[in-house]
């Protein structure tokens, strides 16, 4: 009986007792981000961070023919938090079977990860890129699709040194943040093997006994280098250092050339239709040429697209399909669980630490420079896998 | 002296040899290639030969012979047109509009229809290459490339990238009668005999379905040595004359693969240029011409030899190829 049900759902004559729901939980915190994300000081906008609900929407918008093929029907619940209250008796209104993904600031998603995994419900990460919740937090039903810190480096540095800018001047903000991110940095500059000339700190302050600090020319001066790579998670400073360093060097980092995970002009791999798709498929609410999502909302697309295209990978045996919910765990859990990226390689999950193996592109504002794994960089199991935690280096063994 | 008589005989060998290669493929060609990017139609011999270039639309992509000896009917994306091109006074004949981001077509000429799909919309577009009406709209998943009807006109399939499915319809009733799920993001479709070939470009294979029962039958994975998986980008299939051997560009590996169809076993990858995607094959069936689309050029391949002749620059980013004897 099973096998004729699977034969069924293979060609897609849909049976009225297959239907099978997909359920999306998006968990926000809005009392506790920023009044206004993604603007510095002064109120200009120095990144744009829209809350991940539009991407999701789409992602579930682009797969309604498989949906309609599989007999799934896709069910997206917004749950605010309230971040006074208890999160455990909140987090017990989400469906057992649901793909939960945390769209919230990281303390708060830590405590919420500890919860969910205790609940066993399948978490991703989408926004942040902290190793350390890789690596130390390490849950059973937790996973990433937005890069990790990592990845991130290990791209730029890729294309410094596929780019012979092997000597390196790293400047990075005052602020903790930047210093544990310039670690990662220094990290990714020794495994490909690139020299530091010096690293600096800037400061915003305007003091003249400062100025050693907070004027680009001379925090870039008096050191020979190819590149200088600039940290700055704020986005306060780093952007005045493009076109002001002592030495014609280019900038790159959190300014000029960037590592990103998705991009408005990535022009092959069809994202050109991913993007227009993503600007125009709400007649209600289009977004201007000059919009793309931001490397939080393509993780989010890219976790339902991850469970909607494995419906297709996973062999036609164990298809997961049944009566009732998806189950969102056991498709992730499996080998064959893939997704179509549109960055010309496909996506899998890494077993040891739940990461979204993906390619990273490096952009200026307006093009797509390269895109990482460079060539030359090889590795013994996937290519990919040149970029972050590789399982031996990993402490997070999960599978 | 005996060394300079060595190299003098090397020589005439190399000459007679050359000689022989060149005679082999007796029957000209010519070729029509459409560059996405320079929106032109570049022709080239069967030496590999810029004869002409043709200034033609905006973002020329898919391609198919039409009813006529001389015809070829060129889809033209941003113009949402087809063109029907005469390829003897170089003339364009005919337009047919509305046929919004037209990318591949496909023909069936005993019935005189052309088969489109609409990138962009959903759909593909059935028309009348006579009267120009359109006769049906086929509804298919997001992103639809390639399109292809059995010999006989009955059936119709179509693969939508972004779906991952490949819909089946009746080219009579024009009712969809499966829907086929693939591998990830399925771009061309090849019919022989009773079988459907389908390359799943993020899936790195060929995956084989029976036209009857729409069951996979069969597939090829590429994986040679030395490369990884997920660099195969497999494209354009087609199938040599005699049906024995299938040709498939492999995309970002730079190669293309040779597969026995009996047995679909790889019996060979050759490299070629940058982003392998178009393939054409000479009258003759001695020629395999590779459109690399990131290095705007094109390889000639000698089947026989299995090795690449000659690699010429095309337009920018080359897509499709159409062969007419000459």
């Amino acid at each position: 009986m099973r096998k004729v049900r699977l034969f069924c759902g293979l060609i897609g004559m849909s049976f009225a007792a297959l239907g099978a729901d997909f359920h999306v939980t998006i968990l926000t915190t809005t009392d506790l981000e920023r009044p206004i994300r993604g603007h510095s000081f002064a109120g200009i906008q120095t990144q744009i961070e829209r809350p991940v609900h539009r991407a999701a929407t789409l992602a579930l918008f682009e797969s309604q023919t498989s949906y309609n093929t599989f007999d799934v029907k896709p069910v997206l619940t917004v749950l605010d938090l309230d971040s006074t209250r208890e999160y455990r008796s909140q987090l017990s209104a989400i469906h057992p079977n649901s793909l939960v993904i945390v769209d919230t600031p990281e303390q708060t998603f830590v405590e919420l990860a500890l919860v969910l995994n205790e609940l066993n419900l399948t978490t991703i990460n989408v926004r942040h890129t902290n190793p350390d919740l890789r690596e130390n937090l390490c849950l059973e039903t937790l996973y990433h699709t937005i890069p990790s810190e990592r990845m991130y480096f290990d791209a730029l540095v890729q294309f410094l040194i596929h780019s012979t800018w092997r000597k390196v001047l790293v400047v990075h903000g005052p602020s903790e943040i930047d210093h544990t991110r310039a670690n990662t940095l220094n990290d990714s500059l020794s495994k490909f093997g690139a020299d530091v000339s010096d690293i600096r700190e800037f400061t915003l302050s305007h003091h003249p006994d400062d100025r050693d600090k907070n004027k680009p020319e001379y925090l870039t001066g008096g050191a020979s280098y190819d590149v200088v790579v600039v940290i700055d998670t704020a986005r306060d400073f780093g952007r005045y250092f493009q076109y002001r360093t002592r030495r014609a060097r280019p900038v790159v980092g959190d300014v000029g050339l960037s590592p990103r995970s998705w991009h408005r002009t990535l022009e092959r791999y069809g994202a050109p239709q991913l993007n227009e798709r993503y600007r125009s498929f709400d007649h209600t609410a289009q977004l201007p040429a000059s919009e793309a999502m931001s490397d939080a909302e393509f993780a989010t697309w890219s976790a339902i697209k991850l469970v909607t295209n494995s419906l297709n990978t996973i062999a036609t045996v164990d298809r997961p399909i049944k009566d009732g919910p998806l189950n969102v765990s056991s498709i992730l859990k499996h080998p064959d669980a893939q997704v179509d990226l549109y960055k010309g390689s496909r996506g899998s999950i890494r077993r040891w630490n739940q990461q979204l193996r993906q390619p990273i592109l490096l952009a200026t504002a307006d093009a797509v420079i390269a895109v990482a794994p460079l060539p030359k960089f090889l590795h013994p199991q996937h290519y990919v896998d040149t970029l972050g935690l590789d399982e031996p280096e990993s402490t997070c063994q999960l599978n | 002296m005996v060394c300079l008589n060595r190299t003098l005989n090397n020589a005439l060998l190399a000459i007679v040899y050359v000689t022989m290669t060149a005679f082999q493929s007796v029957f000209g060609f010519e070729a029509f290639i459409t560059n996405e990017r320079s929106g032109d139609l570049v022709s080239i011999n069967h030496k590999g030969e810029i004869v002409h270039v043709q200034p033609i639309c905006n973002r020329p992509r898919g391609m198919v012979k039409g009813l006529g000896e001389n015809q070829l009917l060129i889809a033209c994306s941003d113009d949402h047109q087809v063109l029907a091109f005469n390829i003897q006074n170089r003339t364009i004949e005919r337009t047919f509009d509305n046929l919004h981001g037209a990318m591949t077509l496909a023909i069936h000429r005993p019935t005189h229809r052309l088969f489109v799909t609409n990138e962009g919309q959903s759909q593909a577009t059935v028309i009348d290459l006579q009267t120009g009406e359109t006769l049906a709209v086929l509804p298919t998943g997001l992103e639809p490339d390639g399109i292809a009807v059995t010999a006989d006109g009955t059936q119709i399939f179509v693969a939508s990238e972004n779906a991952g499915l490949v819909h089946a319809f009746d080219a009579s009733s024009y009712k969809q009668t499966a829907v086929i799920v693939t591998h990830l993001r399925p771009r061309r479709v090849a019919l022989l005999e009773d079988k459907l070939w389908v390359s799943s470009e993020m899936g790195s294979r060929i995956e084989i379905f029976s036209t009857t029962t729409f069951q996979k039958v069969g597939d090829v994975i590429f994986a040679p040595k030395g490369f990884r998986s997920e660099q195969m980008t497999p494209v354009d299939i087609l199938f040599d004359q005699t049906g024995t051997l299938a040709f498939v560009a492999l995309g970002s590996a730079n190669h293309v693969a040779f597969v026995d169809v009996k047995s679909l076993e790889i019996e060979k990858y050759i490299v070629v240029g940058r982003r392998a995607w178009g393939l054409g094959l000479s009258p003759d069936n001695h020629s395999l011409i590779v459109l690399n689309g990131l290095s705007d050029d094109f390889t000639i391949i000698d089947i026989e030899s299995r090795r690449p002749r000659i690699t010429r620059q095309a337009g920018l980013i080359p897509h499709a190829i159409e062969v007419f004897e000459r």
